[in-house]
């Protein structure tokens, strides 16, 4: 990868129309991020923009310890399970 | 004198200026340009070499500063001009910021940023992650209160004549939010259906994104949200208001124009009447507009919304006199009955059967009465929508040949290009500059016409240029049937009376109010303006309402009071808020195939699927930073949302000046090699502050590229500072210490990580200085010393440093580490230089402002009783920064005593 990396701005912008999507991904449990990106079809890197703008929200909360591989799983807050 | 003492900047420095002079019992006002005083302390995680908590020592301050009473604060606010008089004191021009919430009224809590649909970098977490247009700065925010990053009005909404929010609805539709989208288009139009299949979409020629690849399909997006939400609700949701007023006011005409009166005027809870010569309401969105552009089911629901409001549509009512309302006890009166007659040839056989004129085929058409042209030649006369809308249709009747004649060429025809190329892949075809001169019969029915080839002229007042015929050229056509569409007028054979307001043409009412000579009558739309278009009729409708409320009202009718939009954002500001951009596909087909829409009355144009629908709306720019979607109106409870502020303007004088408008950051960009923007890994030690402190973006540390804890943590020093290669020859003298602090927090929080510190010398000149970075290295903290030249990514993702060996024999070195933090420098911030309009304010040659007396008398500038505190005059830690301001302080507490005597 020596091409610069999409702005901070624009994949911020595509929050809003990727949280459905970052939400879907986490019906059936929690995931990492990877878990995540992978389920989504979208670069890791940007999922991270998306999914923490939704736990600053919170939309999504991370689980108490990470994995043993050092990741930890996002599960969807009580308050988006109720809705 | 207001003020003693102005502060600019409310950072360290400004707070402790302001605090030292307040406590010496002097009036200060400090102005800071963002939300919250604070500055860059209360966002770092903690401070060396104590690692005392900065939140929990800056919040004191901040509290301290803001609750002084010899301290007035204003955040959200600029210095934009500061003039010194010979007096010795200072006038100071502010422009105080309008925020679009009252902080007397907002409590804190957050509903509207947790409501607000549109996400921008928050640069308080320097970009690491989003924050909403409606924004707290951060928790510990003094003020803590909500505000609303209004840039402008966003081109499309800017553009838009009906006034409906553009952007707004984008943003909802964006968020998945159709309903709510809906709503927010009800609140400036009845007719959301009809617009988004035949509007002409101006927003959409402003759109910033045509810059790009293509506009944002703003109509299209607009029908997907009514779309939706008529299949939802079949009838209105709203009612007629539950407290009427007394006034009655009448409308003259069921078009966009009267429907959009009656609708605003009703919403204000008058008793309106519509009035409508036709058998149906609608005018021009019924019988004009072909139905494979706009179907009447689609009218009929539209026109529910404002009939749902309790307006009552009298069809069938040809008002003729004014008085007859005014002895109905009508209050008001609004006439929008429209341009609704052809303009006549005047040639020849004009009045033979086959020789329709455009508005009365369509109407028969539309009327369920349409001529049958199977297998006939059709002529149409004109070159505008009207002629192309009449040619279709014509076509949809069975006729086998269909040509539209236009007296110019096609570089003047006013059809949209996209309506002629409709038409040409239905196969009609086009004669420029040509025009039927005479229709010819038999037995009373076209049989032939008479054209005359045209040749362009001078242009004329319209700035076309101005067809002339060329003698002998006529031809004769055989011909069924010709329709002609060369303009359209008002009907002002209508009005008995005329009640004054008719000039010879037009109806003429004040442009502004639209009030007529007559002062209860108003009048507005293609009447008054000539043939325009929906929006342009809803706009003027909706400007009429509000004038006939005004005057109703009994209050002047001020011409600035309708239109209170902020101005457009300019599209070049909005593109460069990016260097770079993704250009995504615009384009979309979404046509029925010609052959087969021509065979009936359907609609031509396909709806937006809800997946386009979300992925189109999604290349907005959110140009205007807020889209006016309302969501945070609807969420916050306290009511402080007030969309009407606006920004002041104000002037104060002041006996002396602190600047403390502090230091920028070294963008990393400038260093490519380091891979700042390239690797997601790579990051600066600011953002490491962030994720270190109380209030992180993150759970904890983590890699921005996956969210994995990182184990192996590199740093590399002097990113930026004592580097020619940027024009930064300075130390910048905070990042040693802040990365053996840095060090020493990630020590504590992630046990297991290794951190190296890539440096050419430690410098650790400060108090308890050397002890704490001897204490690091103790805790297990590498210290290699090695120059890094580059950061590359390794196959494995890992990001690889390499590095020459300073402290072994010069070679190059590659480490592997899975996060890198760039421990980036100070720049001097230049905002505080131009400040000053009748003389200049000297910078140093590293551009921070000059100290004309550093080593005897630190913080006095080039301008007498103008004092520089903190970082805004050299690289500085907090513990110096509060030392200098306190000197700041103390020169320009001195200084006023002198102005004062
Ligand atoms: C990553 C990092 C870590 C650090 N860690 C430490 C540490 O642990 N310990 C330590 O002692 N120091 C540390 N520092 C240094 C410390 O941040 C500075 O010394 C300190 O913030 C300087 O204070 P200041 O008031 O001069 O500037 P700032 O704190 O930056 O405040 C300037 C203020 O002025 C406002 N402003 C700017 N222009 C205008 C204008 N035109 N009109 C109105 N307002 C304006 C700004 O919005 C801001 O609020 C660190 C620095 C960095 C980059
Ligand atoms: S109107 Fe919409 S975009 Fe604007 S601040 Fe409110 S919620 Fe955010
Ligand atoms: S990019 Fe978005 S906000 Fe800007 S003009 Fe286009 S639709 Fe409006």
């Amino acid at each position: 990868m020596s091409e610069l990396l999409r702005e901070p701005r624009e994949v911020m912008r595509d929050e809003m129309a990727m949280r459905r999507h970052l939400l879907a991904a986490l019906e059936d449990g929690p995931k990492t991020v990877p878990e995540i990106a992978r389920v989504m079809g979208q670069p890791s890197h940007e999922v991270m923009y998306w999914l923490m703008a939704a736990r600053r929200y919170g939309l999504v909360k991370e689980s108490s310890q990470p994995n043993a591989d050092d990741y930890f799983a996002y599960a969807l807050s009580e308050k988006e399970q109720q809705t | 004198m207001d003020y003693d003492a102005l502060v600019v900047g409310g950072g360290t420095a400004g707070m402790e200026s302001a605090l030292s002079l307040g406590d010496m019992g002097y009036s200060v006002l400090l102005v800071e340009k963002e939300a919250s005083i604070g500055g860059t302390m209360i966002l770092l995680s903690k401070v060396f070499p104590t690692l005392d908590c900065a939140s929990c020592i800056a919040t004191p301050k901040m509290a301290a500063t803001f609750h002084h009473p010899q301290v007035k604060t204003l955040t959200s606010a600029e210095v934009t001009g500061i003039e010194k008089k010979p007096n010795g004191t200072f006038d100071v021009h502010i422009n105080k910021k309008a925020t679009f919430v009252d902080p007397d009224r907002c409590t804190g809590c957050s509903s509207c940023e947790e409501a607000c649909t549109v996400a921008i970098p928050d640069q308080f977490n320097f970009d690491l992650v989003a924050r909403r247009a409606a924004y707290i700065p951060y928790s510990q925010a003094v003020p803590k209160k909500a505000v609303i990053e209004r840039a402008g009005t966003s081109p499309c909404t800017f553009a838009c004549p009906a006034g409906i929010k553009a952007h707004g609805y984008v943003s909802l539709v964006r968020s998945g939010l159709y309903e709510e989208a809906m709503d927010l288009i009800l609140e400036d139009t009845a007719i959301p259906g009809s617009l988004g299949r035949a509007c002409y979409a101006p927003c959409e020629d402003d759109c910033t994104r045509c810059e790009l690849e293509s506009a944002v399909p703003l109509r299209l997006l607009k029908r997907f949200a009514a779309d939706y939400y008529y299949e939802k609700h079949p009838y209105p949701k709203q009612g007629p208001r539950n407290q009427l007023r007394s006034e009655k006011v009448a409308v003259i005409g069921s078009g966009p124009a009267g429907l959009s009166a009656a609708y605003d005027l009703a919403k204000q809870g008058y008793r309106v009447t519509i009035f409508e010569a036709d058998e149906e309401p609608g005018g021009m969105l019924r019988y004009a507009i072909p139905s494979y552009r706009l179907p009447n089911e689609v009218v009929d629901r539209d026109i529910e919304n404002v009939t749902a409001l309790g307006v009552e549509i009298r069809t069938g009512e040809r008002v003729r006199e004014l008085a007859t309302l005014e002895s109905m006890g009508y209050d008001a009166v609004f006439i929008a009955c429209g341009a609704a007659r052809d303009r006549m040839m005047e040639v020849d056989g004009e009045d033979l059967g086959g020789v329709f004129s455009s508005l009365d085929f369509l109407r028969r058409v539309n009327g369920g009465n349409p001529p049958d042209l199977t297998g006939q030649n059709v002529l149409v006369v004109g070159g505008g929508n009207v002629a192309i809308d009449s040619a279709r249709v014509a076509r949809r009747l069975g006729a086998t040949r269909v040509t539209i004649q236009y007296r110019r060429s096609r570089a003047e025809m006013p059809a949209f290009d996209w309506e002629i190329e409709a038409a040409e892949a239905e196969g009609i075809e086009f004669e420029y500059l040509k025009v039927p001169v005479r229709f010819e019969g038999s037995d009373g029915r076209l049989a032939r016409v008479q054209s005359i080839d045209m040749q362009l002229g001078e242009p004329d007042e319209s700035g076309r240029r101005r067809p002339i015929p060329i003698e002998g050229s006529e031809q004769t056509y055989d011909m069924d049937v010709s329709i002609t569409a060369i303009g359209l007028v008002p009907h002002t054979a209508d009005w008995a009376d005329g009640g004054g307001v008719f000039g010879d043409g037009n109806m003429y009412a004040d442009p502004n109010t639209l009030q007529t000579a007559l002062p209860h009558v108003f009048a507005g739309g293609d009447v008054v303006t000539g043939p325009s278009s929906i929006t342009h009729a809803i706009g003027q409708g909706r400007r009429a309402a509000h004038y006939i409320d005004c005057y109703l009202r009994g209050v002047g009718l001020s011409p600035q009071s309708f239109d209170g939009k902020l101005p457009a954002v300019a599209r070049d500001e909005v593109l460069a808020r990016q260097k770079a951009f993704r250009y995504l596909n615009g384009d979309r087909t979404a046509e029925r195939p010609p052959q087969e829409r021509i065979g009936d009355f359907e609609e031509v144009e396909l709806p937006l699927t809800e997946e386009e629908a979300r992925v189109s709306a999604a290349r907005c720019l959110d140009c205007g930073g807020c889209s006016e979607c309302h969501q945070c109106l609807s969420a916050c409870q306290a009511q402080a949302i007030d969309f009407s502020m606006r920004d002041e303007q104000l002037t104060v004088t002041a006996g002396s000046v602190v600047v403390s408008t502090g230091f920028e950051l070294f963008q990393p960009l400038r260093k490519p090699q380091y891979g700042y923007g390239r690797f997601p890994d790579v990051i600066t030690a600011m953002q490491m502050d962030r994720l270190l402190s109380p209030t992180r973006p993150y759970n904890t540390v983590l890699r921005p590229s996956d969210g994995k804890i990182p184990d192996n943590i590199a740093y590399v020093l002097c990113a930026g500072s004592r580097d020619c290669q940027v024009g930064n020859e300075l130390c910048s003298r905070v990042c040693c210490m802040y990365t053996v602090k840095q060090a020493q927090l990630i020590m504590g929080a992630l046990p297991l990580a290794d951190v190296t510190i890539y440096y050419i010398d430690v410098r650790a000149f400060g108090k308890g200085f050397e002890e704490f970075y001897q204490q690091s290295a103790a805790m297990g903290v590498y210290f290699v010393k090695g120059k890094v030249a580059n950061v590359d990514e390794g196959p494995n993702g890992n990001l690889i440093v390499r590095y020459e060996n300073i402290a072994g024999d010069g070679e190059v070195v590659e480490a592997e580490h899975d996060l890198v933090v760039l421990s980036v420098g100070m720049m001097p911030n230049q905002d505080a230089l131009g400040l000053f309009t009748h003389e200049q304010l000297k910078q140093d040659s590293h551009h921070y402002v000059h100290e004309i007396d550093e080593d005897l008398s630190p913080a006095r500038t080039s301008i007498d009783g103008v004092f520089a505190a903190g970082s805004t005059a050299a690289v500085m830690d907090i513990p110096d920064t509060i030392l200098h301001s306190s000197a700041a302080a103390a020169l320009a507490g001195a200084h006023v005593e002198r102005v004062r005597t």
